[in-house]
């Protein structure tokens, strides 16, 4: 964790949490002095070298708070006297965000499973079972001979046969697992079980739709989510919002792409956004965040990113604008 | 064009700040150690110059 501070009129300082940092570089090209500089990103993605994915230079940082401004992920953060300048109204304020509506969900846990950044945690209470059937069944401890068939084949594992010796035993039934499907009752040899499903002759009737309720509850990390779209695209009932930080367009050229050999874009991305196809890489814009981290490992500088629109607001400084500006180009290749 | 390690430059894989870095990274395997020596296996390469561009010592180049 980098960390940089100074005291003049105000106390100012920067910290890199590289926890949050996918190794995008826009801080590197942000930086007004040239004092960022990213490392080796791609070993150190790939687990090979333990290190942080950027260095600043604190001799000639001047702590002006731009790369914390335009870092996407909140990964570097400046605060003036103490308090951080994402809550200031005088500083610049990301406009992105990911929301998922409580109260449309249905907790499915599609959007946990396909989360790439492990952000949403689905908990969920489901329905009691026996409340969601109804019938009767009984067991006729006389005519039992403790064959134990009904108690092997009961798909529900609601039998079992208990013995207090060897000729006394007992047929118990566990009713909240019992399900009426009568599969007992007709491979007993003795008919020593009686039951019936009043599911199946009488329709729903005698089952209320509140039983069959599921509650829970759906939390959503804002400080890993990246806000790549996967939750909202799964969503079966559109409970998933997600707003981008750049708007724009991505492509790889197939012609210089290695694919398969490389897949330096799939490990850096943070979106889970790049897949090989056909052996050339292949990013998928409805995950992709413009975020650029994939142009700064591509060997073949194959990738061409062009981000045509900042969800950055409230940028009050005019020489701040034209820094900020960079992060919109027509076109990169990792340079 | 072949990929090339300039033996000077290369830290080998006891010098190496990656131990190896290029042979770690490679995913065709066409770069083995032999004897603490890195060396390239030019049948195997794909020319996807990873091993170019993540070289600490910048050792390995087109010619």
């Amino acid at each position: 964790m980098a960390f940089i501070e100074r005291n003049g009129e105000e106390h100012r300082s920067l910290t890199h949490v590289n926890e949050k940092c996918v190794g995008c570089g826009i801080c590197k090209d942000i930086c007004p002095t040239g004092s960022i500089k990213t490392g080796p990103i791609l070993p150190i993605a790939r687990g090979l070298l333990k290190m942080d994915y950027i260095n600043i230079n604190k001799d000639t940082c001047c702590l002006c708070g731009l790369c914390a401004t335009a870092c996407p992920f909140n990964a570097l953060e400046f605060t003036l006297n103490g308090a951080n300048i994402k809550d200031m109204s005088e500083y610049p304020q990301w406009g992105h965000s990911s929301k998922i509506d409580s109260d449309a969900c249905i907790y499915c846990k599609s959007c946990e499973t396909a989360c790439p950044q492990d952000a949403i945690r689905v908990v969920r209470e489901l329905p009691e079972r026996s409340k969601l059937v109804s019938g009767e069944i009984s067991a006729d401890d006389e005519k039992c001979i403790n064959c134990k068939v009904c108690e092997e084949l009961c798909p529900a594992g609601a039998i079992t046969i208990k013995e207090d010796g060897p000729f006394s035993h007992k047929v118990e039934i566990d009713e909240d697992k019992c399900v009426y499907c009568l599969v007992c009752r007709r491979a007993c040899p003795t008919q020593a079980i009686k039951a019936v499903c009043e599911s199946c002759s009488y329709g729903e009737y005698k089952i209320n739709p509140e039983d069959a309720v599921i509650k829970g509850e759906v939390f959503l990390n804002d400080e890993s989510c990246v806000n790549c779209g996967w939750c909202q695209e799964v969503c079966p009932v559109d409970a998933a919002a997600i707003t981008k930080p750049f708007e724009g367009s991505i492509t790889t050229n197939k012609e210089i792409c290695k694919g398969e050999s490389c897949h330096a874009c799939m490990d850096i991305c943070p979106c889970n956004a790049v897949s090989i196809v056909d052996g050339k890489s292949q990013i998928d814009q409805k995950f992709c965040i413009l975020c650029g981290a994939c142009t700064q490992v591509c060997p073949q500088h194959a990738i061409d990113l062009k981000r045509e629109k900042m969800n950055l607001n409230n940028i009050r400084s005019k020489s701040w604008k034209k820094q900020i500006k960079k992060l919109v180009t027509e076109g990169t290749c990792g340079k | 064009m072949a990929i090339v390690i300039d033996p000077e430059k290369c830290g080998k894989i006891k010098n190496c700040p990656g131990e190896g870095l290029c042979i770690k990274l490679c995913e065709k395997g066409a770069i083995i150690e032999e004897n603490g020596e890195v060396v390239l296996v030019p049948e195997k390469c794909d020319e996807c110059d990873i091993c170019i561009q993540n070289c600490p010592n910048q050792a390995i180049s087109k010619a």
